[in-house]
């Protein structure tokens, strides 16, 4: 019931992350380099939940990305449904492996996993596209814009931990962080 | 690995799977859906992000008018503010005057649409407009302006539509340079450079192609093709012969980060 809470609260949070990532615009001194915020989400998800619940936040997680970023042009689907469902499979695992450090109350694995994660994501929608088009065509805007929005994610990481953290300790002692998962 | 986990990782995958082998079509009719269910919090996401776009220009436009007022300072401020509002409204008139002749004298059915929304993911250059399936919009139908064109529409909603830019990578069009024989391809740079105009390619030119900066570019309008013949496109930057053929670098006609207001084509008069 608490877990299930948890993975409630993870797809709101991930829904909410989508929308706040639509209203921030890009940021033009980053060379057009965006706020990520949904792997971050996903990742304290993934260091918290179980391993099954995990996994129905990573196939919800995944779904709603590839909706939202579906690009279709000429019938022709850049990235298909169901791509980013397995990203979040595989990095939700990894994540998943060092929950028992997260819930020893050690907060640091976050910050790697968000700003590794976020990079990862943005670097495979990349390679992703670049297979399907004319080849790789690498820039300097393209590390900008895919290791810029990763180092902004481990800069949030400690904050979402702490807010997290707060409004556990805002509720009863049985819903605080360790003790519900 | 316990049996249930693998089961659940194994049923996840196989979703996985079986989504990405959907048709395109069921693709954006899912994209569809779950656009129209986040519509009204785009619109206020879109609200938000225009704040903050405008929260840059406005200090910079700041920085501008306190060189100015110090320099006017013995005028009356009150009545300059006021004259300079009347000027803004007058200047949008004009441009919404223009737009309407535009469409009067076009020879295309032309919907007139506002931009809601731009740039909302990395990799991809595309706007939201404000009409959708309701109001006749259907896919891949040009989107352009009095001055030149934007893109094409790919995913329609009810009320919204998707329209990738001509500065993405994504979308090609046919084109022709003013006053040669020369036709090529235009489409734009994979990763655009942030707060310009955009770069657009114009490839398979012919080697020996003898362009001058400044000549315009037109849509060529091959037949089955999307885009009908004579929008303009952009105007020629530079020329570069590569081993095979030769590359225009083409200037953007419409800056869609500039642009409101954009026309859909929806057919003929």
């Amino acid at each position: 019931m608490k877990a299930g809470l948890g993975l409630a609260a993870t797809c709101a949070g991930v829904f909410f992350a989508l929308l706040l990532q639509q209203a921030l615009p890009a940021v033009t001194a980053l060379h057009g380099a965006r706020f990520v915020f949904v792997p971050l989400i996903f990742c304290l998800a993934a260091l918290a939940l179980p391993f099954p619940l995990m996994l129905g936040a990573a196939l919800f997680t995944g779904f709603l990305c590839d909706l939202m970023y579906l690009h279709v042009v000429g019938g022709r689907v850049e990235l298909a449904l169901g791509c980013s469902i397995v990203f979040f499979v595989i990095y939700g695992s990894v994540a998943n492996g060092l929950r028992p450090y997260y819930l020893q109350g050690r907060w640091w694995p976050l910050v790697p996993l968000a700003g590794g994660g976020t990079t990862a994501y943005l670097l495979l929608q990349f390679a992703m596209i670049s297979l399907r088009r004319d080849g790789f065509d690498f820039d300097s805007a393209l590390l900008w814009r895919a290791l810029a929005p990763g180092f902004l994610a481990a800069g949030f990481a400690p904050l979402l931990y702490a807010g997290v953290k707060l409004a556990g300790s805002l509720l009863p002692e049985d819903f605080s962080l360790e003790r519900r998962y | 690995m316990k049996k249930l986990n693998l089961s659940l990782l194994v049923a996840v995958i196989a979703a996985a799977v079986y989504l990405s082998t959907l048709a395109p079509g069921t693709m954006q009719a899912l994209q569809g859906k779950f656009v129209s269910v986040l519509a009204p919090f785009l619109r206020t996401g879109s609200a938000v992000q225009e704040q903050f776009g405008s929260m840059g220009k406005e200090l910079k436009t700041l920085d501008e008018l306190d060189a100015e007022n110090r320099k006017l300072s013995e005028q009356n401020r009150v009545l300059l503010a006021t004259n300079n509002l009347l000027r803004e409204i007058e200047a949008e008139n004009n441009r919404l005057r223009f737009s309407i002749e535009y469409r009067e004298r076009s020879v295309f059915k032309l919907l007139p649409a506002r931009i809601i929304s731009r740039d909302a993911s990395t990799w991809w250059n595309t706007v939201r407009i404000n009409r959708g399936f309701e109001n006749g919009v259907e896919t891949d139908q040009p989107v352009l302006t009095e001055i030149g064109l934007v893109g094409k529409t790919t995913t329609v909603t009810k009320n919204e539509a998707i329209v990738v830019l001509i500065t993405d990578e994504t979308c090609r069009v046919a084109a022709k340079v003013e006053g040669t024989r020369e036709q090529g391809i235009v489409s734009g740079k994979r990763l655009q450079e942030s707060g310009t105009a955009g770069e657009l390619h114009l490839n398979f030119l012919t080697k020996n192609a003898s362009l001058e900066p400044g000549q315009k570019v037109y849509t060529a309008g091959v037949s089955g093709g999307v885009f009908p013949s004579g929008i303009l496109v952009g105007s020629v930057r530079e020329f570069r012969t590569r081993p095979l053929d030769g590359q225009a670098v083409v200037e953007p006609a419409v800056d869609p980060a500039q642009t409101e207001d954009v026309f859909v084509v929806v057919g003929a008069k």
